[in-house]
């Protein structure tokens, strides 16, 4: 008898030990993303309220629209959690990547990932790949090198490259007082796209980039910009917090959706060459 | 993708957008045979326009000694090999352009030079194309041979680089054929870099953005050639406007040369991309490696070059080379005076074809004095 219950104590220690993860999985990996609500948004992405939302395990899957297209997948998925704080949504997307990417230069492509929201609430959304002519996409982009920069690394081509040899700059002439107008409208002459705006250019005050689009190729600063965020390299790859504007049109427990892209550097991904989900269900919601 | 026709293959090809040529095409006229690499063109596009951070490895100009001379690092022999076969059927080309051998997903046949391939500018330079034997270099003809080829973007009529951008920041101005990376549009993903095959976008790594020769367009919206054309010291280059072949006007210099002559010839025709640099090929170099560079043409090319001394109209032309900084739209001959205008039918410049020769004695009866020549 004795060695009978023994027998059941441990089967049902095994059965519980095998159930364990199954039962964790159901807490933590949602089907859809849910924002919880909390008081204040984390910036970091180690930060314990990350702890307080469950895990949205989302497979990634090829661009495969438009040339040029991806045709050997890489980044397999992407877990993506979610907090909201009054207007703001901050999510935390993390993956697995062998290397840090951050140097960019000839063939060097840099680490990103991005999070996709239709610019209006709609039953139909937009296409998942960018959007379309009617429907427009609001995407806030993070990059590793933007990140580098702004923990600290320098904006000098030494920085990238720390042995290059550098033989003049006109407009570090001796002639040009340092900081002095005509000095820096001599560098600008030198650097067309910060002397034009491109957003995309130039030293940055925050990792990530408002974008809107309305189609492939249509990628185009947003109006409205406020994003923020913070990526951290771990051993085996990226945890990166984005926190952007919540949808204005949608409600606390109402669905909108959300979609996520990531690129590895080390394998060449660029632009439309990228890893991304289609669209996944998105909620704000109270925590429990 | 849409069907075009590219004069420099005899035949239509595949290309990503249809077939929409420009008012006016910018072009070029190398005389190979005359360039001595000095580097002077290098040096005045390089202070003109790519001295700025991100800017230091960028040559938008370059000049490198072939066979074995390339920048970026064996940019050329790279792409040849990827598109395999490569054969002529007459002047009609029986191989595949790098957009009809694009593969799956991708919209060109390309690759993308590293750092390290952008590091070494004159690799090769004045490297013969086999051994000397002790005592041979001084014979002639020469045993071996090299040349310099200098090298800007080609502003083709079918860019790859153009063609190649998924979000359309590279366009080609209607009005002159110059191609141009819109600055406040590109988002670096290098694709332009990846697709050119001549390697003439760079990444510029401190504005993430890519750039490229611009053809000086300020000067030439004055009328006035480009920064490399002008500083040339060998008087090598020429810039104007090339014409459809089928339009071909004798009076415009580019016309007469490449469309007339056949005395110019485009680099790579086989890429496909109908390139608007065209080339006198070199005259000691072997036929087969000139057709490899510069079409079926290349050999008819020669001949004519080699005879230009006894060609009065082509001589005369090839001597307003370097001889204003005027764009020249029209020239004619005028007996031993080559004459030289512009847009308006102004005059630029009128070029002897040959200099006066004047001989000074020894002996200067007016100051009573010997001069000697130094040899």
């Amino acid at each position: 008898m004795r060695t009978m219950l023994r027998a059941l104590t441990a089967a049902a220690l095994v059965a519980a030990a095998l159930l364990l993860p199954a039962c964790r999985a159901r807490i933590t990996q949602a089907t859809e993303v849910v924002a919880t609500r909390v008081a204040a948004l984390p910036a970091s992405p180690a930060d314990d309220a990350w702890t307080r939302t469950s895990e949205h395990v989302a497979k990634l899957i090829l661009q495969d629209l438009v040339e040029p297209r991806l045709l050997t997948p890489s980044t397999g998925e992407v877990r993506v959690r979610a907090l909201a704080a009054g207007g703001q949504v901050a999510f935390r997307l993390e993956w697995a990547d062998d290397s840090q990417d951050d140097r960019p230069g000839p063939s060097r492509m840099v680490d990103a990932c991005a999070v996709q929201i239709p610019r209006r609430f709609d039953t139909e959304p937009p296409a998942p790949q960018m959007g379309d002519a009617a429907k427009a996409v609001d995407v806030t982009y993070w990059r590793a090198d933007w990140q580098a920069t702004l923990d600290g690394r320098g904006d000098t081509i030494r920085d990238l490259h720390p042995n290059a040899s550098i033989d003049h700059y006109p407009f570090k002439a001796q002639s040009l007082e340092e900081g002095s107008s005509a000095q820096r409208e001599m560098e600008a002459r030198y650097a067309p796209a910060r002397a034009l705006g491109n957003a995309r250019s130039g030293p940055r005050k925050t990792p990530v980039e408002d974008l809107t689009a309305t189609g492939p190729g249509t990628l185009t600063p947003a109006a409205v910009t406020g994003s923020d965020g913070k990526g951290v390299r771990g051993k085996s790859g990226w945890s990166v917090v984005i926190t952007r504007r919540w949808p204005a049109d949608v409600k606390d427990g109402e669905r909108t959706t959300v979609a996520f892209a990531v690129w590895q550097g080390a394998r060449q991904e660029s632009g439309a060459r990228k890893m991304r989900t289609g669209w996944i269900p998105l909620v704000a919601r109270e925590g429990r | 993708m849409a069907r075009v026709y590219n004069w420099q293959l005899g035949r239509e090809m595949s290309y990503w957008y249809p077939e929409n040529r420009p008012a006016a095409q910018f072009a070029a006229v190398f005389d190979t045979n005359k360039c001595i690499a000095c580097q002077t063109c290098t040096l005045a596009c390089k202070t003109t326009w790519t001295s700025g951070k991100g800017q230091e490895y960028m040559l938008w100009n370059n000049v490198e000694s072939k066979p074995y001379g390339s920048y970026p690092l064996a940019y050329d022999v790279r792409l040849l090999e990827m598109l395999e076969s490569q054969r002529w059927d007459g002047h009609t080309y029986a191989g595949r352009t790098i957009f009809e051998a694009a593969p799956a997903g991708e919209r060109v046949l390309g690759w993308r030079p590293e750092d390290q391939d952008y590091s070494y500018p004159n690799v090769g330079e004045d490297d013969c194309a086999g051994q000397i034997d002790k005592g041979a270099a001084i014979a002639v003809p020469h045993m071996s041979w090299f040349f310099y080829l200098a090298r800007i973007c080609n502003h083709c009529t079918y860019p790859a680089c153009l063609s190649s951008c998924p979000r359309g920041s590279i366009y080609k101005r209607p009005e002159d054929g110059i191609v141009l990376v819109d600055q406040q549009r590109c988002r670096g993903y290098q694709e332009c870099v990846r697709g050119c095959p001549y390697k003439k976008v760079f990444y510029n790594p401190m504005t993430g953005t890519s750039e490229k020769c611009i053809g000086c367009f300020p000067k030439i919206e004055q009328g006035l050639q480009p920064q490399c054309f002008v500083n040339c010291i060998g008087k090598i280059r020429t810039a104007g406007f090339l014409s459809r072949p089928d339009q071909a006007k004798p009076e415009n210099p580019l016309d007469y040369l490449v469309h007339i002559r056949k005395i110019a010839l485009p680099l790579f025709p086989q890429f496909g991309l109908e390139p608007n640099v065209y080339y006198i090929p070199p005259v000691h170099a072997p036929a087969s490696f000139n057709a490899q560079l510069f079409g079926p043409g290349a050999a008819a090319a020669v001949a004519a070059y080699r005879n230009a001394a006894h060609d009065a109209d082509l001589a005369g032309l090839l001597c307003l080379f370097g001889s204003t900084e005027g764009v020249v739209r029209r020239w004619r001959r005028q007996g031993e005076t080559i004459v030289a205008l512009d847009g308006k039918n102004g005059e630029l410049v009128r070029v002897p074809m040959r200099e006066p020769v004047f001989i000074r004695p020894a002996v200067d009866a007016q100051h009573q004095l010997v001069r000697t020549n130094c040899p």
